[in-house]
Order: structure tokens, then C-alpha cells, then sequence
């Protein structure tokens, strides 16, 4: 009973020294690496995505256009940004720079950053940008990133997939016990192409003391322009 | 479209300023008067936060946050409308570019092209940086164009080291100035806006430091380039904190109206 009561009391002091003092957040810096570059992305049951009948004919017609090694209607071959989440489904790697406020992604891919608002709430009119607007919370272990804003001309994945203005994605990063790897979970939601939610995922693997290289897409032959 | 209104607010400062001042006959490189050879006026650049804004942080070390420049200068030499000391090699090179401007048909440099605009132009932006100070390393984080550079605290140059056109970067702190050495710096850019030439072998040295109370960001820059310049140069500058603004996404690629045809920078 007197024991109970001691760990009862010790149990009450962790959970009051974690109200007052919440664990730091895991460190998410250095240089990440996609493990397997995504084509087309999938469901996490491994699906195709729930497509409604008119997005399905956009994806037919970029996939027989670029079968005809057509690749107008994507942005990166005019130097672009990718857009999301398909940036992250790239061989380029990424950095992520961390501060309290704000987390930077900074991909190698024609240097593109990113910027992610801590502890904000999404803004409701915000211009449409190439890689949105981002804000993000700490979710116990996990960082929680909600995006939207997007321009509708970018691509999902690396396979030609679209979506609409009203694109929202949740990503979720948690990072594995020896913080090597870092998991995603991407939420798509975008009414006006999906007839439901979807999730996919992409795990990347750190790579302490890579710097990230100075890649210019307008100085780079348009062959040699990284696609996927 | 945010870009496009301050490029628009720039250009109808510059207009205004002009008008103002009763159009004085434009500064002249070597002060010839020679209106073939005029400069393009400097800007007023960035005022101070507007009133409200959180204070700056005093902290001598912590250079986070955004910095936005005042006294914007198409030149970039020992003093504003004044030539770097470029040998006359070079000098000849610069006149033709000016001229080559005042045409309207100028030659196309690494920012019309979507380039990096190279160093030390790149520091000379009408557009706010973004520093952001990790532990091994100071990244600035330019909206224009997305350039990107990183000072890294932790090592020395690189042997070998690659030429890029934002060149290797490396810091250390001496008392409350960081100063920052690059070297590696590719021939595809140019020193300023206006067309001065640098080499491969140009080394640029920046000593920043905060004064006023962490409100200012003071830039003092060194240039050398034992192939294009006559001796090294120095010029100051400096840079307000401006916590009110966020740095937005500039996709230069996107339908670039400068893009240049036949080496030529079209304006549409």
C-alpha cells in the first residue's frame, strides 16, 4: 500500500514535470534520403488512388503523353517546382533545418525551400504557391504538417497524377528510436479528384555529413533535368 | 504575384524618386557624363520595421530572422556610383555592358537566366534573406530566386574545391563579427548588377555585425580577384531586421519575360 502510494506519487510528479516542462521535440535536422523513390503513389493497402472519373482521363492522358516521351504538361521539365507531396518522392535529397518557430525543408532539387509554421493556424485566402502554405504541430513524437494553398497546374507524384486548387494534405514525420530514418504519412484530400481521403507513405534515410550540392535546373540541359 | 508588387512598388519608387528630385542628369560612370555610359540609379531599399514590431534581439550571436537591405546599388565599388577597381581590361568590358544597357538590348546576365546571381552581387538584393543559424552552420535563405548559401562554422574549404556560382562558404565568429570567406565562385556571373567581371580566383570576405540594439545588420564586404581587379575593395552596407515580414516563394522559372534571346535580355 505504502508503496503504491510512493509510485503513485513519483507517477503524479513525471506527469506534473511533463505538464510543466513538455519533453523537447525529437530533432528532425541533417540531409535525408528517400529509400525507394515513389513512381506512382499508392495507397497504404497498396491501391490505386481513388481517382473520380474525370481526374482518371487526366492521368491516362499524361501517362500516353509521356509514353510518346511527352512531357509538356509537366512543370519540372520547365524547371517548375514539383509541387507536393511529390517533392519528397524524388531521388533529390532534402535538409531540414529546425528552430522552435520553424521547421525549413531545403531540397536539393533546384534548391527549393520550404517553410513550415509552427503552432499557427492555416490561412483561410492565401494565393495560390507551387509547394502551398504549411503550419505544423508536435503530436507527441510526430511532427503534424497541414498544407494547402496550392497551384493546380503541379503533379502529386512522379507519375503524372493531379489535383485541384483544393488540395489539403496532412504529412505526419515521426522518426525511428535511433534516428536514422524518418517515416511519412501523407494525407491527400482534394474533393475535386479523389472521391475519398487517401494516405500514402515514403520512408528516408539520414545521411550524416552530405551537403546538399548547388543544383540549377535553368543551368542544366533539359535531358539531364531530374523527373522523379 | 507578391514579387510582382514589390518589383512593382521598386520600380515606381525608383520612377517616383526621379521625378521628385527634378530628374537630375543620371550618374555617369567615371563621372564622364557621357549619357551612353549612365548608371542606373541606387534604391532607397528597406526601412525599419514599422512601429509595433518585436524589438531586436540584442544578442550579438544570434543573427536568426529575416533582413531586409537599405541603400540598394546597381554598382557595386569602394563607394555607390563608383566602379570597382576593375583592370582596364575589364573596365572596357563594363563600359560596353552599360552602353549595351542604355540601348535597351543588354547582355544577358546569370539573373535573367535564372541563374544564382554569384557573390557579392547576391547580398545585393531588393528582396528580404532570411538567416538561419544551426549549429555548425549560418544559411541564408534569399527570396530572390531562391538562392540559397551556406556558411559552414565546422570546416575549412575544401582542398579541391568546386566552382559554383554561389562559391564555398565558411565562417567564424571574431568578438561579436562573424566573418565569412568564399572562394570556389564559377565566371558565369558578374560582380554587380551593371556588369563588372569577376574570375574563378575571386575571393570575397563579409564581416557582419549587429549595431543598433540588434535593429541593423551592418555588412562590411572585401572583394579580390587577382585577375579582374586592379587591388581589393571594400564597401558597407547594412540590413534591417524586419520580423514583420515572411519571405515568399519567387519561382524565377515561371514565364521569365527576361529570359535573353541570342545573349540579349529581352524586356517584354
Amino acid at each position: 500500500m505504502r508503496r503504491a502510494g510512493v509510485l503513485l506519487a513519483a507517477a503524479a510528479t513525471l506527469a506534473l514535470a511533463s505538464l510543466a516542462a513538455p519533453a523537447a521535440p525529437p530533432d528532425l535536422s541533417g540531409v535525408w534520403f528517400i529509400t525507394h523513390s515513389v513512381g506512382a503513389l499508392m495507397t497504404l493497402d497498396g491501391h490505386a488512388p481513388p481517382l473520380t472519373p474525370e481526374a482518371k482521363a487526366v492521368v491516362a492522358a499524361h501517362r500516353a503523353a509521356a509514353a510518346k516521351g511527352d512531357f509538356s504538361f509537366d512543370g519540372v521539365t520547365r524547371c517548375l517546382p514539383p509541387g507536393l507531396p511529390r517533392l519528397l518522392l524524388m531521388r533529390e535529397p532534402f535538409e531540414i533545418l529546425q528552430k522552435p518557430k520553424v521547421i525549413y525543408f531545403v531540397h536539393q532539387l533546384n534548391r527549393l525551400p520550404r517553410r513550415v509554421y509552427l503552432d499557427e493556424a492555416l490561412p483561410t485566402d492565401v494565393d495560390p504557391h507551387y509547394l502551398g502554405y504549411s503550419v505544423g504541430r508536435w503530436d507527441g513524437d510526430s511532427l503534424v504538417v497541414d498544407s494547402s494553398g496550392f497551384d493546380d497546374s503541379t503533379l502529386l507524384d512522379n507519375a503524372g497524377l493531379p489535383h485541384s486548387d483544393a488540395l489539403h494534405l496532412t504529412e505526419r514525420y515521426q522518426l525511428s528510436q535511433d534516428g536514422r530514418h524518418l517515416h511519412l504519412t501523407v494525407t491527400i484530400e482534394d474533393p475535386k479528384t479523389f472521391t475519398q481521403p487517401w494516405s500514402a507513405q515514403a520512408d528516408y534515410l539520414k545521411r550524416p555529413g552530405y551537403e546538399l550540392t548547388e543544383e540549377v535546373c535553368a543551368a542544366t540541359p533539359e535531358a539531364r533535368r531530374p523527373r522523379s | 504575384m507578391r514579387n510582382l508588387i514589390r518589383t512593382s512598388l521598386a520600380i515606381a519608387g525608383l520612377v517616383l524618386t526621379a521625378a521628385v528630385s527634378g530628374a537630375p542628369a543620371p550618374k555617369t560612370l567615371h563621372d564622364s557624363g557621357d549619357p551612353t555610359l549612365a548608371l542606373t540609379p541606387g534604391l532607397r531599399g528597406a526601412d525599419k520595421a514599422p512601429p509595433g514590431s518585436p524589438p531586436g534581439n540584442p544578442d550579438p550571436h544570434d543573427l536568426n530572422g529575416v533582413w531586409w537591405m537599405s541603400g540598394y546599388q546597381y554598382l557595386l565599388g569602394p563607394e555607390p556610383g563608383v566602379a570597382p577597381p576593375l583592370k582596364p581590361k575589364y573596365m572596357a568590358i563594363l563600359e560596353r555592358r552599360i552602353r549595351a544597357k542604355n540601348r535597351g538590348t543588354p547582355e544577358a546576365d546569370a539573373s535573367t537566366q535564372c541563374f544564382p546571381h554569384g557573390m557579392p552581387r547576391v547580398m545585393e538584393s531588393p528582396y528580404p534573406i532570411e538567416i538561419v543559424q544551426t549549429p555548425e552552420r549560418i544559411t541564408f535563405l534569399h527570396e530572390v530566386a531562391h538562392n540559397i548559401r551556406r556558411i559552414w562554422l565546422n570546416r575549412d574549404h575544401p582542398r579541391k574545391v568546386a566552382h559554383t556560382f554561389l562559391g564555398d562558404s565558411v565562417g567564424h565568429w571574431e568578438g561579436d563579427t562573424l566573418v565569412v570567406d568564399t572562394i570556389g565562385l564559377n565566371d558565369r556571373t558578374f560582380i554587380d548588377d551593371e556588369g563588372s567581371s569577376h574570375s574563378t580566383q575571386e575571393h570575397v570576405v563579409e564581416r557582419y555585425r549587429k549595431i543598433d540594439d540588434g535593429s541593423t545588420l551592418e555588412l562590411i564586404m572585401t572583394v579580390e580577384d587577382p585577375v579582374t581587379l586592379e587591388h581589393p575593395y571594400s564597401y558597407r552596407r547594412v540590413f534591417r531586421w524586419r520580423p514583420d515580414v515572411r519571405p515568399q516563394e519567387y519561382v524565377c522559372e515561371e514565364n521569365n519575360r527576361n529570359a535573353p534571346v541570342n545573349g540579349v535580355t529581352v524586356a517584354k
